[in-house]
């Protein structure tokens, strides 16, 4: 009888471990935590578009301190604040960028992606994402900051889904506040860029 | 010891027959969705020939497509998953392609859910893919296929202009593309 119990558990165990197993190329994707649909936008733009951009110095990922105005003279900016890690729309918008990085390229354009995130949270979800070739700011602390200056900050501390383009200038050339349940398109960003030469 | 081993042994049967059902149920889903859904095919007359659709059409539905098994891999640009698995995806149609036997019968699409067909495009420039890519700018995809992750591998098996049956429907990347193929080949009872 002993032996007919183990098969049992045994044949319980490979079940088990094959139910385990099978979804592990989507335990990733598992990780995302999905807060449901939140109010579309939750703050009042205190920047234009043709405006100076207010400048702003963030940590990077790197451990290296960012700013705007480091971008003077040499590059357009796309400035993409995303509201959290860890949630669906945002851990589909910038590994989007990832692959585009010719195309911004082509346009002498670099992202700068900010998140109200602490650096940690920020290395571990961009290390599940494959790693970005673009700087990831934390605009923890002081908290939302540089969400603030721009007036993108939502009540409840993170920021809402936004792309400001900077020239070279440093002037305001494009904002688009988005609904932040949504992922924006590409290609707007990039339709933007093309106006920029 | 006898009882504890038939309840073990039952609470296995259970699990097993649950697990069944639920995948059976999904299954029907997915059939009515797919042959619901009408995409915007691509343009290229390399890929049009491939798919044997008229120059004309611009929407099409998957039934239409000329093959008897088509092999359709559910993938985003914004997957970082179903970037690092491109190459992978890739392979798959070239060994496909390299079967003489099979290869007029067994096609391969890509369906870049949620994505319009300029994300489609930065997709197929990034990694060269040589399989035809529908976008779906319109997220009729995206809003009706419901319960997987990208990547995700559907084999339909297509008659009279429709999709008849799912031979093969999983979520996540697959190790190697040769073995991925035979699978199907096998799967399906396609010669």
């Amino acid at each position: 009888m002993k032996m007919t119990f183990r098969a049992a558990l045994l044949g319980g165990l490979i079940i088990l471990l094959g139910a385990a197993v099978a979804p592990t190329v989507m335990a990733r994707k598992d990780l995302i935590y999905d807060p449901g649909p939140l109010k579309a936008t939750d703050s009042l733009l205190k920047v234009r578009v043709g405006e100076q951009a207010p400048d702003f110095t963030l940590k990077s990922l790197s451990g290296k301190t960012v700013s705007l105005s480091d971008y003077r003279g040499k590059n357009t900016v796309v400035v993409s604040f995303i509201p959290a890690a860890w949630t669906p729309a945002c851990s589909d918008q910038w590994p989007g960028y990832n692959i585009a990085q010719d195309v911004f390229r082509k346009h002498n354009a670099v992202i700068l992606g900010i998140s109200t995130d602490n650096i940690p949270t920020l290395h571990a979800w961009t290390s599940q994402m494959g790693g970005l070739w673009f700087p990831v700011l934390s605009d923890f602390w002081p908290h939302g900051e540089a969400a603030a200056k721009y007036g993108v900050l939502r009540s409840d501390g993170m920021a809402d889904r936004t792309i400001i383009i900077v020239d070279k200038k440093g002037k305001i050339r494009y904002i688009a506040l988005h609904n932040i349940n949504k992922r924006p398109p590409l290609e707007e960003i990039i339709h933007e860029l093309e106006k920029i030469r | 010891m006898r009882i504890p081993a038939i309840m073990a042994g039952m609470g296995m049967a259970a699990l097993v027959l649950f697990s069944a059902a639920s995948t059976l149920e999904a299954r029907d889903d997915h059939l009515r969705a797919l042959n619901a859904l009408t995409l915007y095919a691509p343009e290229a007359a390399g890929d049009r020939e491939y798919l044997g659709l008229d120059d004309e059409e611009e929407k099409i539905s998957l039934g239409q497509i000329d093959a008897e098994i088509l092999i359709v891999e559910i993938f985003s640009m914004y997957c970082p998953h179903c970037q690092k698995h491109a190459p992978d995806a890739n392979k798959l149609f070239r060994v496909l392609d390299s079967r003489k036997d099979i290869r007029n019968k067994v096609k391969m699409i890509g369906i870049g859910v949620g994505n319009s067909r300029y994300e489609v495009g930065i997709f197929k420039d990034k990694y060269s893919s040589p399989f035809p890519m529908f976008d779906d700018r319109d997220s009729v995809a995206l809003s009706t296929i419901s319960g997987i992750y990208t990547p995700h591998y559907f084999a339909l098996r297509i008659r009279e202009g429709s999709i008849h049956e799912i031979v093969y429907s999983k979520s996540g990347a697959f190790p190697d593309a040769e073995a991925f193929l035979d699978m199907i080949v096998k799967e399906s009872g396609i010669k």
